[in-house]
């Protein structure tokens, strides 16, 4: 198993899974055959702060790079997630409707959103960040949201 | 014949990183201070964890309910790993999702949101002190 | 050469619910973390440390910590010593008002005007403590606070080279030398749980290296074996220091 990236920021610990693909808002995207799950990222998650609710747009749904797949709520903000892939959402994580700080505690595993059927995921590719280059983007968010307190 | 009834003890995590600890604090207090003084009574999770005697005799010998602000869950597990029987566990972003409008901000203060969420958990913890003063019910979850 | 990161405090208040004192350190607490020094402080969360809150009890390890409890049962600064490290500074609040001839404070969800007077008291205290533990001190010419003084650069394997307070170590991995915040701590702390140097303890002693240190995974094997070298030595130096 590839290791997770790491960075402590303060008492934070912040990892990014080397198996995703990122857009830059933080929404993370898995790629298997021509499906693909999507998720927040562990900096995301934990800028965000306890999720309170989520919704997806519902199984069937077409979906566009770029486009809104998802709202979550907490106490601090909400947020409509922008989606990385353009197709068809084929599945919404059922655990999300009763305990969506899953999201929280496994936001790479357990806490994703929805899977989608890929319809142009070259071109979609081409417009996302790695693993490392998002690590890079994510790193110095961090590191500026520390020192603008 | 009247029975006496043991109090029932209530845990706040009080936590300091977020609001909802300072919602779990607030309706302690006010369950503890103003709904049901009689019946119950307020132990600081600190004190309990650190071992001070007084205040594990009191809790070996109640039943407690505990309210966590977050899905961490530190005081239902403390009050366990110190011997105690959890007879209900609350976690204010659960009782958030029931009442969606009273969003809590603030953390030395409560804004109108946390205040009012506050009275909300607090009164479904009555109720479980109600129910709890008169049957002897295990672990369950609110 | 991974970035050392800024020197903070770590505040932990007791929150203690029974007593007005212990809404006093809370607010108090706040206060520093919010208002008087948001940038040079970090709010340890009491009931999460107590739980086995992993970031926060390891940052209460090498960072500075503040404990401000409501009386004299101390149960933050206790619970830091027991389960991480000594706090740097202890506040008891019950004695900061008998020492200072403050007005008994009352009220637990809301204080009075005495609690009140309380808050700002231990706060401004706490504030001082912070900017003492940094190395700053106040110059009323410039009127601003001077810089950290830089720490004298010592010759050897440990030195503190950022101002951090954290010893560092330099080791060579694949030819290229690399400083490991904390490392000396690391092996300070494993040896004193009587750790013999191995695999069994090589992936636990990486995970805490991991803490402080931002390690390239295409390295990582190749550090990982490097430290487990230098803890070995490290173990033959004291057992013969013994």
């Amino acid at each position: 198993m590839i290791p997770f990236l790491e960075i402590k920021v303060d008492k934070f610990t912040f990892r990014v899974d080397p198996t995703c693909f990122f857009n830059s808002e933080g929404v993370w995207v898995r790629v298997a055959g021509n499906r693909a799950r999507l998720g927040l990222s562990d900096f995301l998650q934990q800028r965000s702060g306890d999720i309170a609710f989520v919704e997806v747009k519902p199984e069937g749904s077409l979906v566009s790079f770029n486009g809104a797949f998802s709202t979550i709520e907490t106490i601090k903000v909400n947020i409509d997630l922008s989606s990385p892939v353009t197709g068809k959402v084929v599945l919404v994580n059922p655990a999300l409707e009763n305990t969506p700080e899953v999201i929280n505690q496994d936001p790479f595993g357990e806490g994703w959103i929805c899977e989608v059927e890929l319809n142009e995921w070259e071109a979609d590719q081409s417009r996302l960040l790695d693993a490392t280059a998002y690590f890079e983007l994510m790193k110095r968010e961090a590191e500026d949201e520390v020192k603008n307190i | 014949m009247i029975k006496s009834i043991q109090k029932i003890v209530i845990v706040p995590c009080s936590g300091i990183g977020k609001s909802y600890g300072t919602v779990s604090r607030v309706a302690a207090y006010q369950v503890t201070d103003e709904d049901r003084p009689d019946q119950t009574q307020l132990i600081p999770l600190a004190l309990l964890v650190m071992g001070d005697e007084a205040t594990r005799k009191i809790l070996a010998e109640s039943q407690a309910v505990t309210i966590d602000g977050c899905k961490l869950g530190c005081a239902a597990k403390m009050v366990r790993q110190s011997g105690g029987q959890v007879a209900r566990e609350f976690a204010v972003l659960d009782v958030f999702r029931r009442y969606r409008d009273f969003k809590p901000q603030g953390i030395a203060e409560l804004n109108e949101g946390g205040e009012k969420l506050a009275d909300a958990l607090a009164k479904e913890i009555d109720a479980v002190v109600d129910e709890l003063s008169n049957s002897k019910e295990g672990d369950s979850h609110a | 050469m991974p970035e050392l990161q800024q020197k903070k405090i770590g505040i932990i208040a007791c929150s203690g619910e029974e007593l007005p004192e212990g809404t006093v350190t809370r607010l108090a607490a706040l206060r520093v973390l919010e208002q008087l020094r948001p940038s040079d402080t970090v709010t340890i969360c009491l009931p999460l440390f107590l739980a086995g809150g992993e970031g926060d009890r390891a940052f209460a390890k090498f960072y500075p910590t503040i404990a401000i409890d409501g009386c004299e049962k101390r149960c933050a600064y206790r619970g830091t010593e027991q389960y991480s490290n000594r706090p740097a500074v202890g506040i008891v609040v019950s004695d900061l008002i008998t020492q200072d001839g403050l007005e008994q404070p009352v009220g637990r969800r809301k204080l009075n005007a005495a609690g009140m007077q309380a808050v700002e008291r231990t706060a401004d205290l706490a504030a001082n403590k912070v900017d003492e533990l940094l190395g700053k001190s106040w110059s009323r010419r410039e009127g601003r606070f001077d810089g950290p003084q830089a720490p004298a650069q010592e010759e050897g394997a440990a030195t503190c080279s950022c101002g951090s307070g954290i010893p560092i170590q330099k080791v060579q991995v694949n030819g290229q030398e690399m400083s490991l915040v904390a490392l000396p701590l690391i092996f300070q702390n494993l040896f004193q749980q009587g750790r013999i140097p191995g695999n069994d303890v090589a992936d636990e002693m990486m995970a805490m290296v991991k803490i402080y240190n931002e390690i390239n995974p295409e390295i990582e094997a190749d550090v990982k074996v490097v430290v487990i070298e230098a803890y070995a030595g490290y173990f033959r130096k004291q057992e013969g220091e013994a």
